[in-house]
């Protein structure tokens, strides 16, 4: 079954993006910890940390429906121009 | 019968190391997996080159480059165009590596290296470098920065998109090692769990564990199938996304 004017290596970076989010999450969750740990701020690194975590994956999400968002019109406006020829 | 310890066993890395005058060689399971996998891979790899044209020689070669032609084909050329034809080694390279360790881990007595989160750091390290040798080959040092920026962004929010976009690519090549090493993990985990699903339920009562073995081994030898196409199938996919980041890099816009 066909998904939309997308090839599987388009398939398969809308399949990153859910992991990309997680591990932003992560990341910016452990950061804050670490920081935490270091400078005795408990739990209020770990909050930014998480905060900014969850912006960036959501950042990246947006980002990365946008751009095939972008590609599914640059290919239909092709398919058009293919089907006037 | 302690279920944890045997499935730790039966995936974590055992360490085998000698100290040297205090210095330690950690030789594990892991590190002889791999370098047993260079090595066959390097002297197979260059025996497959020195065949002469002897019927087995030709089917070999045949099939190694029909091998190197799917990766030229279907993995670099789309994603990275013609400029990523100089890096069809690293790519080859990269693809049967990895492939070999997935299946390394279906042989008994041999471990999966990449269900280790070390190796894989290591193999996405490999293809970060990759990413950002491209980049400034490609690009230049600034041109390769302001790649960074996506088009049309208005100026102020330059020192926002910046580094967020420079974090993102960091964490592609993160979630390239952690897909990796879930995968092939889980897998053998999922595999040991069904075998000890007998164990458990005899354990209880002998006559439970004798009806688990038929369906928990039909599990497990469908589980060990789709371990195979896992094995490919990874194996695919971290070289596919690592084309595609290098080829995002290299067309930037």
């Amino acid at each position: 079954m066909a998904l939309g004017p997308f090839t599987k290596q388009d398939h398969l970076e809308i399949t990153t993006l859910g992991m990309e989010f997680a591990v932003s999450e992560i990341l910016g969750a452990g950061a804050g910890y670490w920081l935490d740990q270091r400078w005795g701020t408990s739990p209020w690194m770990l909050l930014a940390g998480a905060g900014a975590g969850f912006a960036l994956g959501l950042y990246q999400v947006i980002r990365g429906a946008g751009q095939m968002s972008r590609k599914k019109t640059n290919l239909r406006k092709v398919e058009k121009e293919d089907g006037r020829r | 019968m302690d279920v944890a310890e045997i499935i730790a066993h039966h995936i974590l890395d055992h360490d085998w190391g000698v100290t040297l005058d205090g210095l330690r060689l950690p030789i594990t399971t892991h590190s002889v997996t791999l370098m047993a996998i260079s090595v066959v891979l390097l002297l197979g790899l260059s025996w497959i080159a020195r065949l002469g044209p002897s019927r087995a020689g030709r089917l070999l070669t045949t099939l190694m480059e029909e091998y190197v032609s799917f990766i030229r084909d279907g993995i670099v050329l789309p994603n990275m165009g013609k400029e990523g034809k100089s890096f069809l080694p690293y790519f080859c390279t990269l693809f049967l590596f990895v492939l070999c360790s997935a299946l390394a881990g279906l042989i008994p007595n041999m471990k999966t290296a990449t269900a280790n989160i070390s190796v894989t750091a290591a193999l996405a390290l490999c293809s970060g470098g990759l990413i950002l040798y491209c980049g400034l080959k490609f690009h230049g040092p600034i041109g390769f920065l302001k790649g960074f920026i996506p088009s049309g962004t208005p100026g102020w929010l330059v020192p926002l998109i910046f580094p967020l976009e420079v974090v993102s690519m960091i964490i592609k090549v993160c979630v390239l090692a952690i897909r990796l090493f879930a995968n092939m993990l889980s897998g053998h985990m999922v595999l040991i769990c069904l075998l000890l699903i007998i164990f458990v339920v005899g354990q209880m009562h002998i006559a439970a564990g004798a009806g688990a073995l038929l369906p928990a081994m039909g599990l497990e030898l469908f589980m060990t199938c789709l371990e195979l196409l896992v094995a490919f199938l990874q194996a695919y996919v971290f070289t596919l996304l690592t084309s595609i980041f290098a080829g995002s890099v290299i067309h930037t816009h």
